[in-house]
């Protein structure tokens, strides 16, 4: 059972990171008087929010969902990005979505405009979402689902391309967006993002004859960085290059159902 | 700024560890940040000076840290070769340019000095 909310997690997290055995290797002595103690801890700072990405991650796959995290700068197109997506695969799978911001419920509203169940997670000026906000969200996301099942939840991280490359949510897959009017050289100057992602997508590519973007300069400066990186272009407005996108999502879920009919 | 929220985890830990040994101040504390981590060091620093000023328990505390190198490894031959975190442009040895970060993203609490 979890500790955050009483649902019956699989990972045996306890919201902080040392398990039952105290695995660092304090001393029981009492310090004499005045004495200085050291003790030697050897534990990561991300420890607690690993363990609860691995829950959720578990979490995930014992419903049968998959779940991808989209980030970015702001404004490279991840909610209109979103929105297409749902007009074009709404019919054909079930999506909810998590959407990550500062302030505001408005892209949660405007995912809500198209049928589909949304949660906003404003962090009040925090820069990235961590997997306990995610935890809490995709329960409150179940519930506004009303019961039905999700095949699909997509996670809309604060607009950074920093910060949240640091955190793991339990995703199943990293997706990094970078708009053609942002330029070419994110990658070299933002490699974290690209080296923990799976997937980038170059959006808005409907703006390239107004913008210097090679995108075979860019592709190949992320795939120094990552050669396992699949790179996909497209504009998300006027659809072009936009069927390699969804068919990505169609194969993750298919892979996901033949896995669970199996099992 | 993510770092003052690891800070605030950091100083969490602390005050589990220093309850669990009965000890009323931290005096020192040892933590390694990796060049690769996505903590900027100045700004740890920062967010430990002005949240541990707040507790009477980490008042005095100093904070140590230790930056290792990172490793880069070629994919083509192998080669390692450590940086600050600057990735190499190409591998030193054999000028391929897939070279792949190996370690050097940890942000660990080391050794606690209390009393």
């Amino acid at each position: 059972m979890c500790d955050v909310c009483g649902c019956h997690s699989h990972s045996h997290d306890h919201g902080h990171d040392h398990g039952h055995g105290h695995g660092h290797d304090h001393q029981h002595d009492q310090p004499a008087g005045n004495e200085a103690l050291i003790v030697d801890i050897n534990r990561s700072l991300f420890a607690a929010n690993d363990a609860m990405a691995r829950s959720n991650r578990e979490h995930f796959d014992a419903d049968g969902v998959i779940t991808v995290n989209l980030i970015s700068s702001p404004g490279s197109g991840k909610t209109t990005l979103l929105e297409h997506t749902i007009d074009r695969l709404g019919g054909e799978i079930a999506i909810g979505v998590i959407e990550g911001d500062i302030e505001t419920e408005r892209d949660a509203q405007r995912i809500r405009a198209k049928g589909v169940p949304a949660i906003q997670l404003t962090t009040g000026g925090a820069c990235h979402l961590d997997a306990s906000m995610i935890h809490r969200a995709y329960h409150q996301l179940q519930k506004e689902a009303g019961g039905d099942r999700l095949d699909l939840v997509v996670i809309e991280n604060v607009g950074n391309l920093v910060c949240p490359a640091t955190f793991d949510l339990g995703e199943h897959q990293r997706i990094v967006l970078v708009s053609v009017p942002e330029g070419p050289d994110k990658p070299a100057k933002y490699p974290k993002a690209f080296t923990s992602s799976q997937v980038f997508l170059i959006t808005k590519t409907d703006l390239l004859p107004y913008f210097d973007f090679p995108v075979e300069e860019a592709t190949r400066e992320a795939l120094v960085l990552n050669p396992a990186l699949k790179v996909m272009a497209f504009s998300s407005t006027t659809g072009e290059g936009f069927d390699a996108w969804l068919e990505h999502l169609r194969s993750l879920v298919n892979r996901r159902r033949t896995q669970s009919e199996r099992a | 700024m993510h770092e003052i929220s690891l800070v605030q985890n950091l100083l969490q830990q602390l005050r589990d560890i220093a309850r669990e040994n009965k000890a009323s101040r931290v005096l020192r504390v040892t933590m390694l940040i990796g060049p690769l981590s996505g903590v900027v060091v100045d700004s740890f620093t920062f967010g430990f000076d002005i949240l541990a000023r707040e507790d009477d328990l980490f008042r005095d505390a100093t904070l140590d840290i230790v930056v290792p190198p990172a490793i880069f490894r070629c994919s083509s031959c192998g080669h390692q070769e450590e940086t600050d975190g600057e990735r190499p442009e190409c591998c030193t040895a054999c000028g391929d340019r897939i070279i792949i970060a190996h370690g050097g993203d940890d942000l660990i609490l080391q050794q606690v000095e209390m009393e």
